[in-house]
């Protein structure tokens, strides 16, 4: 359970550290979509599985494939498909697969080896998250609503340009 | 109605104006009727808040409290965000950078975001609220896209809030490791259980939450960025992000302390008072060498905040009234000072009027607007009859009780090395136009403006003078933080020689 837990964190920090040093935006996102797994990886040994979930399908799933459809769909054209072509070289792939393969051998490790019963963890169920978020947390998700929509007035404005095209 | 319900009525009246402002965007762009409602949005607030004192104290959930503290800064935070509306309607259609609607909707998100700090008293929505704050300050700073220096600035409060919550959610994670709980008040039994801080995670969890809010507060040494934001940011958010992002967060260090009993930690009265001295001391030295009158005033507002750290440090019932004291007169005098830079930048330029050049001889060609001016700037520097002297004075005798010598020598030091730039700005306002500089471009002043500004230069007059109504008020509700029978150590853990 230890190794697990230690093993993922390790995996986040070293892909958040890649995601960071890299030059080009895609493969930073490869790397971020890694790092997340790795974080969702570390709730689910944690005790926290409905976290986990949640990270790899909002963060993970749809957010990061969010961002590379946007990236990659920016500046079409001949030399965007060269660059695409210069992206798709084994160098570039490798390293995060390498990682993502890690990852998903833990897991497998994990529900073949059933960690989850082990006494020392209580495990959070998705019905325990959902009444605290609408018990003594209501307010503090209402109050999330309005930071999500400051965020998202704050972003309109930046990006808004005279034409009124993003 | 529910005690609860009712309590909360200021924040639900806050949070409909939102929605209603939202959605008249929708329908119809009109910068005039937006700001309008705005303002009636945050009146109204301010008139729920009546309503809501007799219910008051009333916990809101486990994760807020509203009590007459929560209440009283909720008015001066409210008061604060109405006269940023008004001074940004004529500012903004100065810029020429349209639409404007939505920074409305930013001012309002922000002013909720901070009242909510205001009501925290568990580290989640504490956070929750601080995010909510510092998102919308963003937008808020950013909102000129046409000026480098606002999107420098909004860069950089961007990066530095990432920096700060960072620190902050570490040390949240930390402390909880060790105790368990995230609610100030259970922290604060099991704190006084154990006798301080048990071990290393502990400490270390205090150190970085201590550095998140020096962060926000822009307390020495974590002060580097505010000269910078304050220039680039436009004049209105600038005197927003001095007044009511400091109220929220020092209101929430204030609560946060009585309720951890920090009072009862040497090494914790300690670190406070060098970052107070520190922030009195370097922010009015610095304060000396610009040419600026927005950096200027960022340093002031530095060396501000390390004066109010005073009265947290003296504690008890006179410390927390002087420190509620000092940040109402504080909030006036900034926006007010911040406001006539404001109003002396709508002419649709790049830069807003603020190197100290333009200034000279003020007071022969806008003598109302010097006046103001004059007034503000002397409030800052603690001279009667204003609320910026009655505050000080406040601040040093909170002190004195308590023995606080290093810090209150800081603080007299700081206050005269202070004199000497607030006077250089008056003297410059005074001297005689050269023939050879163009006179200071004449704008109107618009009326939103200039009724803002004389309504506040009354109140700081008129508070300076008889100031017995905002004390009584905040005997009345600030003061019931401080337990009564807790009787002051710091005199015994400071040194005191």
């Amino acid at each position: 359970m230890n190794a697990t837990f230690y093993l993922s964190a390790a995996i986040a920090v070293l892909s958040t550290v890649l995601v960071i040093t890299r030059a080009n935006g895609v493969h930073a996102l490869l790397y971020l979509v890694v790092s997340l797994l790795a974080v969702a990886l570390v709730f689910f040994t944690l005790g926290a599985p409905f976290a986990a979930a949640l990270e790899v399908i909002v963060y993970a799933g749809a957010i990061m494939v969010l961002f590379v459809f946007v990236v990659m769909m920016m500046n079409l054209g001949d030399a965007a498909a060269v660059r695409e072509a210069r992206w798709m070289e084994p160098k570039i792939w490798v390293g995060p697969s390498i990682l993502a393969i890690l990852l998903t051998a833990q897991l497998a490790y994990m529900l073949d080896s059933n960690t989850m019963s082990q006494p020392h963890h209580a495990i959070v169920p998705a019905r325990a998250v959902g009444i605290a978020m609408y018990g003594p947390y209501l307010l503090c998700v209402e109050l999330a609503s309005m930071l999500l929509l400051a965020a998202l007035v704050g972003a309109y404005r930046l990006a808004h340009t005279e034409h009124g095209r993003l | 109605m529910s005690p609860a319900l009712r309590a909360s009525l200021p924040f639900l009246v806050l949070s409909a104006a939102i929605v209603v402002v939202m959605l008249l965007i929708a329908v119809r762009r009109d910068h005039r009727m937006i700001a309008t409602v705005t303002a009636i949005g945050l009146l109204a607030s301010l008139a729920a808040i009546i309503a809501a004192a007799p219910a008051a104290p009333v916990a809101v959930t486990p994760m807020f409290l509203v009590d007459g503290f929560t209440l009283f800064f909720l008015a001066l935070v409210l008061v604060a965000s109405v006269a940023v509306v008004l001074l940004s309607h004529a500012y903004l259609d100065g810029t020429h950078d349209g639409p404007y609607d939505e920074y409305y909707l930013l001012l309002l998100l922000a002013t909720l975001g901070a009242g909510a700090l205001l009501a925290s008293v568990q580290f989640a929505s504490f956070f929750l609220a601080l995010e909510t704050l510092s998102i919308a300050l963003i937008g808020l700073i950013a909102y000129p896209r046409g000026r480098a220096g606002a999107i420098e600035a909004g860069i950089k409060y961007l990066l530095l809030a990432g920096v700060s919550s960072a620190f902050l959610l570490f040390g949240i994670a930390l402390i909880y490791l060790d105790f368990g709980t995230m609610s100030f008040a259970a922290l604060g039994r099991l704190w006084s259980a154990a006798h301080g801080p048990t071990d290393i995670y502990a400490y270390t969890g205090f150190a970085m939450l201590l550095t998140g809010i020096g962060f926000k507060l822009s307390l020495v040494p974590f002060h580097m960025w505010a000269p910078d934001i304050y220039e680039g940011a436009p004049a209105p958010v600038t005197g927003y992000v001095a007044v009511v992002s400091k109220i929220g967060v020092f209101a929430l260090l204030l609560r946060y302390f009585v309720l951890m009993d920090g009072y009862h930690d040497p090494s914790l009265l300690r670190v406070i008072a060098l970052v107070a001295i520190l922030s009195m001391l370097i922010g009015n030295l610095l304060a000396l060498l610009q040419d600026n009158v927005k950096r200027i005033l960022a340093y002031s507002s530095i060396a501000h905040l390390g004066y109010v750290l005073v009265a947290l440090l003296a504690g008890g019932v006179i410390g927390i009234e002087a420190a509620s004291y000092y940040l109402a007169a504080y909030a006036v005098t900034t926006i007010g000072a911040f406001g006539v830079v404001a109003v002396l930048s709508q002419q649709g330029s790049l830069h807003d009027t603020d190197r100290l050049d333009a200034y000279r001889g003020l007071m022969w060609t806008r003598p109302w607007l010097a006046s103001a001016f004059t007034a503000f700037l002397l409030s800052l520097a603690g001279i009667p009859p204003t609320m910026g002297f009655i505050a000080k004075v406040y601040v040093m005798t909170s002190g004195v009780g308590t023995l606080l010598i290093w810090p209150l020598a800081a603080l007299v030091i700081g206050s005269v090395i202070g004199l000497y730039y607030y006077l250089r700005i008056i003297v410059v306002l005074f001297s005689p136009v050269r023939d050879a500089e163009p006179l200071p471009p004449k704008a109107g002043v618009s009326w939103a403006g200039g009724l803002t500004l004389a309504v506040l230069v009354v109140l700081l007059i008129g508070l300076g003078v008889y100031p017995t109504p905002v004390i009584a008020l905040a005997h009345e509700t600030t003061a019931g933080l401080m337990p009564h029978q807790k009787t002051i150590h710091t005199a015994e853990i400071l040194p005191t020689r």
